[in-house]
């Protein structure tokens, strides 16, 4: 008797879970396991995905090899997804790629960091961080930490990468203009890499015999230019400015060693790239440029935000 | 007459020795004093312990890859294992205190390094695939050890470990110590020890090397069980110095690293070497880098440079030992 009722239940469930309309969405990620930020991202996509119903997904790596990726996005158009999303290991040359998917009829979003201007008429929308406001935003912290006076250095990403070249151009177009007193001696490149910015910094300090002060293209960066000018003696007069606040940024601003910081969570950048594709199937209006917000963090709110996880 | 001829020449010949010799001693010279020219900064103090510093790294791996490569051998894992090494004394630092994570971290990588010399030493095989092979297969185990993630020291100021990096040592900077340390001990072992004529002889010539005596397999494996060492040295200062770790801290190190060695005239056939002339290539490497800098170059020209002064330095060497600047099939 209860053998029965228990079936009669299970062969009523069966036509809702039918009915669920279930999507497939596949992803090919540019580099995991390079950086924290895009490990957290990875674990972060995957646990939205299982969180939303009838959301199943393909989560590829193209390992930061352009030709891997192409070959993975060419394998989930045969696939048949219903929208890739796509994090470029190289703006210009996943463009053929993603024109493809165009044709085939999947539409693509691009998360994170932009593709070359020449593929925008096939892509759906871009789901990520507006770089160039977040160098912007820096620009004006350094402006107020410095009182719209100073000498500083800069310590780019790494060359040819979008997301660096975005921050830097919105930094020093910002700083140009709306602090004409802050004058950047020199720029070099870190690489995303903080034992590089650390000697790039200790270069800096004996060139340099004022710096007042320092802006790094993210924290990681940021904190090897602290240690070298801690290690230098000379971080006390020294106003450092960073972006994507990192768990040690973090804490250094804890500390008051570091000014200030732009809050980018690779947790909302995963969910804001599966929420646009999500949008873009039902064919819901998706902005084009679908940025997610990326505030100012500085000792004095700091308190707002939970500290990074990565 | 004759007499005053024949001490020319005499002059003439000796000169030739001292170069072919001292080459690299003189380039370093040279190179200092072109810097010292080019930026009022350069000759500080200050700039000249910011080099040594910034060269201890890579130097004090490069000691131990001049004993393998003497040893007729290439180590190209030693970026990967100092990445490994690294990330795995930062991690262990906050977990299990900075004394024990150190000595996990040395068994680790000479561990890693006994797994190549033995597959380098007993089961014959060319070095060059088997380091090659190990360069990718520990950055794996680097990527599945953190899961992708940076790892940090968290209490920076309050620990010890903080010496290794950022200390000094009767004035003198800690990692400058370490390294310049571990390059007299070594010389002295190479030059003064039967076990360094050893590591000469089965370099130079492995098959009398064996009639003679020696255990050509044992003294090959003992070899990177030095290069895994100094990397090991070279993690302690990369660790206390960044207090944190990135998985790739130490990708393309192997280059730099064999750079400074072939700069300081090792043959890369094995048999003949100095870790004394070594450290001039390091510095010379080190040397090149900081002006470029100083001068207003982003860093990235200094692989360009550095390429064009080992091709340079190769050819001399050739040179020098052919007596005559160009050769041609025939």
């Amino acid at each position: 008797m209860r053998g029965l009722m228990t079936a009669t239940a299970i062969v009523a469930l069966l036509p809702a879970a039918a009915l669920a309309q279930s999507v497939t969405i596949g992803i090919t990620q540019n580099n995991v396991g390079v950086d924290s930020y895009q490990t957290t991202y990875e674990q972060a996509f995957m646990a939205y995905a299982e969180e939303l119903d009838g959301v199943e997904t393909v989560v590829l790596d193209a390992g930061g090899d352009v030709a891997r990726q192409i070959g993975q996005i060419q394998d989930l158009i045969q696939q048949q997804v219903d929208a890739i999303i796509i994090w470029p290991t190289q703006g210009q040359a996943v463009v053929p790629a993603v024109r493809q998917a165009h044709m085939a009829g999947i539409p693509v979003v691009i998360t994170n960091s932009q593709i070359a201007e020449e593929g925008f008429e096939f892509i759906a929308s871009f789901s990520g961080p507006d770089n160039i406001t977040q160098g912007q935003y820096s620009a004006e912290m350094m402006c107020e930490a410095l009182d719209g006076e100073g000498q500083i250095v800069q310590i780019s990403g790494q060359p040819g990468y979008t997301t660096a070249m975005e921050r830097q151009s919105g930094f020093e177009e910002r700083l140009a203009e709306a602090c004409p007193g802050v004058e950047i001696m020199e720029t070099q490149p870190g690489d995303w890499n903080r034992e590089r910015a650390q000697r790039v910094m200790e270069n800096f300090l004996t060139k340099y015999d004022q710096i007042d002060g320092v802006y790094s293209g993210d924290d990681n960066m940021g904190v090897g230019a602290l240690n070298a000018a801690k290690a230098a003696g000379r971080a006390e007069g020294i106003a450092f400015i960073g972006a994507t606040n990192f768990a040690v940024g973090y804490e250094a601003m804890e500390r008051g060693e570091y000014w200030g910081s732009v809050y980018q969570s690779p947790v909302e950048d995963a969910r804001n790239a599966l929420d646009t594709a999500l949008a873009v199937i039902r064919g819901e209006d998706v902005p084009f440029l679908n940025y997610f917000d990326t505030p100012k963090i500085t000792q004095a709110n700091m308190s707002e935000y939970t500290k990074p996880v990565f | 007459m004759a007499t005053d001829i024949k001490t020319a020449a005499d002059h003439g010949a000796q000169l030739k020795a001292l170069l072919a010799q001292q080459g690299i001693l003189i380039a370093f010279i040279v190179f200092t004093i072109g810097f010292a020219f080019s930026s009022d900064r350069f000759m500080s103090a200050d700039n000249l312990m910011t080099v040594l510093r910034q060269a201890a790294i890579i130097g004090t791996i490069a000691v131990g890859v001049t004993v393998v490569v003497i040893g007729g051998n290439l180590d190209l894992s030693v970026g990967s294992l100092l990445s490994f090494a690294t990330v795995l004394v930062v991690d262990l630092h906050d977990k299990i205190g900075p004394a024990p994570a150190m000595l996990v971290m040395f068994v680790a990588t000479m561990g890693i390094g006994a797994i190549t010399g033995f597959l380098v030493g007993y089961l014959r095989l060319n070095s060059l695939i088997v380091t090659l092979g190990m360069l990718s297969a520990i950055q794996g185990i680097v990527l599945i050890y953190t899961g992708g993630q940076n790892v940090d020291i968290r209490e920076q100021d309050g620990t010890w470990f903080a010496v290794f990096g950022r200390g000094y040592v009767f004035g003198i900077a800690t990692p400058i110590v370490i390294f310049l340390g571990l390059a007299i001990l070594m010389e002295i072992v190479l030059r003064r020890t039967s076990y360094g004529r050893k590591v000469f002889a089965v370099g130079g010539n492995p098959t009398a090397a064996v009639f003679s005596g020696i255990n050509r397999s044992r003294m090959v494996f003992t070899t990177y069980l030095i290069s895994a060492f100094a990397v090991g040295c070279a993690a302690v200062i990369m660790g206390s110095r960044v207090m944190g770790s990135q998985n790739n801290v130490g990708q393309g190190y192997e280059l730099l690293v064999l750079a400074g060695v072939i700069l300081g005239g090792t043959s890369l056939l094995g048999g003949s070497g100095s870790v004394l002339k070594t450290v001039l290539g390091v510095l010379i490497l080190a040397i090149i880098q900081n002006a470029l800098i100083l001068m207003g170059y982003p860093y990235y020209t200094q692989w360009l440079v550095t390429w064009v002064v080992i091709i340079l330095a190769v050819w001399l060497d050739v040179a020098s030992k052919r007596g005559r600047l160009f050769t041609t099939f025939n």
